[in-house]
């Protein structure tokens, strides 16, 4: 009975030709799979029958990585379980996961210190008790959308605002386990298997020799989740993650925990004028230690939210927003109130010194403070989907457009700049937020018409050349998927693209794997 | 013109821990939060203080621990606080814990007005409010969900009453209890966080306050509670195959089981 995984692509499960990005793809059939063996089992049959495979988790993702472009999809999301943890030598603890569990419940189980252990062995057991009495723990990654499923997180390598402090997901990996397309597998602890130079040879459990070559491109020095991740000597995990679904499935992964700081305090710190506060960014980023997040909101973007507020009970709850025109969301990371004090009045000098006053501010120091400024943070990208929504039934060409951009530090005012510039130039509605503190703001223009859409896109190729130009990242945190495939293309150039495709040869020799993503169709991003 | 909010220290989550011999909720100072339903008193107290150019003070009975939700609430703009705080209150009922609370207000002078949250999320009761007011002698209105007028001497509100709203006219002094959505509580500001560390605040016990002690903490609560548990979840399910028309055979029957009504 087993093909009986298989489905065929019928109207219940149209839902899975699209994702976040509100991007639609098509497909012939889509298997559930809920452990190894039956992903052996479709794997298997798409691979003799040639079959392109199309991974899918939550599909919260932004860059279309998981809509398919014909063929299977295997959606991993019945593989959700928590299989173990584990404690090193120094305390540290690991846990382990299948890739289709969610990390707002991931979060919820580790603050709740309650798992199911059906089926873990005596020293995963020993951990958990262990992890009891431990002080408290949280896994750092924390994307905007907390529905996302851990191995999307791992496939795209995310981020999220407390990345500024902690980094993305790739730091926080310590094994994974990869199915090869043939049902090979792979497994990969941290710090076992390394490049020499750009070479790398990976071996699988069941012996096969994968012998790769790494692109030769220098990926550039800011946050960043497009492409292969290659360098010197790199840990061969490395590769794996922000691979965006193209060379195996993830079928397990390690991510390791941190303790949870004493004190977690956020403050929106509103400033009159955007320069004031890209001032500000630069201050704390020079001055202050302990900031585990800082997070940017224009003027516009405040202005979408304030009309949200007055005209739709759904966005009721947020606070009232003060007149000012630019938001910078400062969260302080402390090992107690009382440094959370020092350093929060610290901040209040700050805002002085940058033309600020102390007095237009929001702290959060309590779980219902807190929830209302996570409302607010995750209000924006809200707002924009539903006016998306509506501008779509009226011209169906019309998607969100958003950029994933980062620069190194010295081009943050140049790049606002330049945003704010060109699309003014073109009389384009937009808003603007993100992660300021990595220079990765996320530009998300609504466009009116099908013209404006297109007049959209060819700006954002214009801006991927001069971010490359700039030494940044045309993705910073959504992957490339298939979205961004031309962005990635400008970004590196046709020859790393070519090896990029033989590198994924070594892995995918049919080239059956998430087609269509990295890989821009020919003509795109010139 | 002065302003009392009454301010209770709750659990943050619904796992309380029960007091084997008392029956009564371990406090704590860790996972501790204002009473959510008291914030929106906070709110109106701020209101209201900078509309009446009132005095504003936060009142609560509690431990030693409860003066940071104190100041959390003057960093939210109340002026200063007041913490009833001593071994003889613990265990008080609503009874008792009023009692406590009509000392401490007389202790500031008396208030024109005070304010509480409808309830409070642990005990659940909405008994405090009614009960303050009658020890302090003063008129009290629940559930109210809007000032439509306030002058030092008197109020318009509306309260929350089954079916609809009630507008009433209160003289002062008065006590009130607060509906949630009455307002939307704001967040301190930095100043106001410096504010709150510095606000003038004071906490006092038992015998500054001249309490009969027949009438505090466990000796002077005439509720005792008896036995406290976490109800047993009882439920079942039962998985249904057949037909559209068997199913709904079976599933009248099932109701008709459980309702231990026949069909008519």
């Amino acid at each position: 009975m087993p093909y009986t995984l298989i489905k065929p692509m019928t109207e219940e499960y149209q839902v899975y030709l699209r994702d976040e990005s509100r991007t639609i793809g098509r497909a012939e059939a889509i298997a559930f799979v809920r452990n190894e063996a039956e992903l052996a089992v479709v794997l298997a049959k798409a691979h003799a029958d040639g079959t392109p495979v199309t991974l899918q988790g939550a599909r919260t993702g932004l860059a279309a990585a998981a809509v398919p472009n014909g063929g299977l999809v295997i959606n991993l999301m019945r593989m959700d379980r928590v299989t173990g943890l584990r404690r090193d030598a120094e305390g540290r603890f690991y846990i382990r996961l299948q890739p289709g569990v969610i990390l707002s419940q991931l979060n919820k189980r580790i603050a709740d210190k309650r798992f199911d252990t059906t089926g873990w062995d005596d020293s995963a057991l020993a951990a958990y008790a262990a992890f009891k009495e431990a002080p408290e723990q949280f896994f750092t990654p924390d994307p905007t959308e907390s529905s996302c499923s851990i191995g999307g997180m791992v496939a795209c390598n995310a981020s999220g605002a407390r990345s500024y402090r902690y980094g993305p997901v790739r730091e926080h990996v310590s094994a994974l386990r990869l199915m090869l397309t043939d049902g090979q597998i792979l497994t990969i602890d941290r710090g076992q298997v390394f490049a020499r130079g750009r070479r790398l040879t990976l071996t699988t459990d069941q012996g096969r020799r994968l012998d790769i070559r790494l692109p030769d491109y220098t990926m550039p020095r800011t946050k960043n989740a497009s492409g292969y991740y290659v360098k010197d000597d790199m840990d061969a995990i490395d590769l794996i993650i922000g691979s965006d679904g193209t060379l195996g499935v993830i079928t397990q992964i390690e991510v390791a925990l941190q303790p949870l700081p004493g004190a977690i305090w956020g403050a929106a710190c509103f400033f009159e004028r955007e320069s004031q506060a890209i001032d500000f960014v630069i201050k704390v980023r020079q001055e202050l230690d302990q900031v585990g997040a800082l997070e940017f909101f224009d003027a516009r973007c405040l202005k979408l939210l304030r009309t949200a507020r007055a005209e739709n009970p759904a966005f009721g709850g947020l606070p009232a927003i003060p007149e000012q025109r630019t938001c910078i969301y400062v969260e302080l990371h402390c090992a107690d109130e009382q440094e959370a004090a020092r350093r929060l009045f610290g901040l209040g000098e700050m805002m002085t010194a940058c033309g600020g006053d102390e007095r237009d501010t929001w702290v959060c120091r309590t779980v219902f403070d807190r929830d209302k400024l996570i409302f607010f943070r995750h209000a924006a990208p809200e707002c924009v989907n539903m006016i998306i929504d509506q501008r779509k039934k009226r011209d169906p060409v019309i998607t969100k457009l958003g950029t994933d951009m980062a620069v190194p530090d010295r081009h943050l005012k140049e790049v606002m700049a330049m945003y704010h510039r060109d699309l003014e130039a073109l009389g384009l509605e937009y808003a603007i937020w993100g992660h300021v503190g990595n220079n990765h703001v996320h530009v998300n223009v609504l466009p009116r018409t099908a013209e404006e859409h297109g007049r959209t896109k060819a700006l954002y190729l214009e801006w991927a050349k001069t971010i490359s130009q700039l030494g940044g990242s045309v993705s910073a945190e959504h992957g490339v998927g298939k979205l961004k495939a031309g962005f990635l293309r400008v970004m590196y150039g046709d020859d790393a693209i070519s090896q990029m495709t033989a590198l994924k040869r070594a892995f995918d020799p049919k080239g059956l794997l998430g087609v269509g993503n990295l890989f821009a169709p020919e003509g795109e991003g010139r | 013109m002065r302003i009392a909010v009454c301010i209770k220290q709750v659990p943050s989550t619904n796992e309380v821990r029960m007091d084997p011999v008392t029956h009564t909720i371990v406090r704590d100072a860790r996972q501790s939060v204002t009473n959510p339903f008291d914030s929106y008193a906070i709110e109106l107290a701020v209101q209201l203080g900078q509309k009446l150019n009132a005095e504003t003070w936060g009142i609560s009975m509690g431990i030693p621990a409860t003066e940071r939700l104190l100041r959390d609430a003057c960093a939210r703009g109340l002026d200063k606080a007041m913490l009833l705080t001593d071994r003889a209150f613990a265990g008080a009922d609503t009874l008792a814990t009023a009692y406590t609370l009509s000392l401490g207000i007389g202790y500031m002078g008396g208030a024109d007005l005070v304010l509480c949250g409808r309830m409070a999320v642990d005990g659940d009761t909405a008994q405090i409010g009614p009960e303050l007011a009658e020890h302090l002698g003063i008129p009290h209105v629940t559930d109210v969900c809007e000032v439509i007028e306030a002058t030092p001497t008197k109020l318009v509100v509306r309260r929350l009453i089954e079916g609809g709203t009630q507008r009433l006219t209160v003289r002062l002094p008065a006590l009130l209890t607060v509906a949630k959505d009455i307002n939307q509580p704001r967040m301190p500001s930095i100043a106001g966080v410096r504010y709150g560390l510095e606000a003038p605040f004071v906490a006092l016990g038992a015998a500054e306050l001249g309490a009969d002690p027949a009438h505090i903490g466990l000796a002077g609560s005439p509720t005792q509670v008896v036995r406290t548990y976490v109800p047993e979840r009882g439920g079942e399910a039962i998985a249904l195959e057949g037909d559209a028309a068997t199913l709904a055979e079976r599933l009248l029957e099932i109701i008709e089981e459980v309702s231990g009504h026949g069909r008519a």
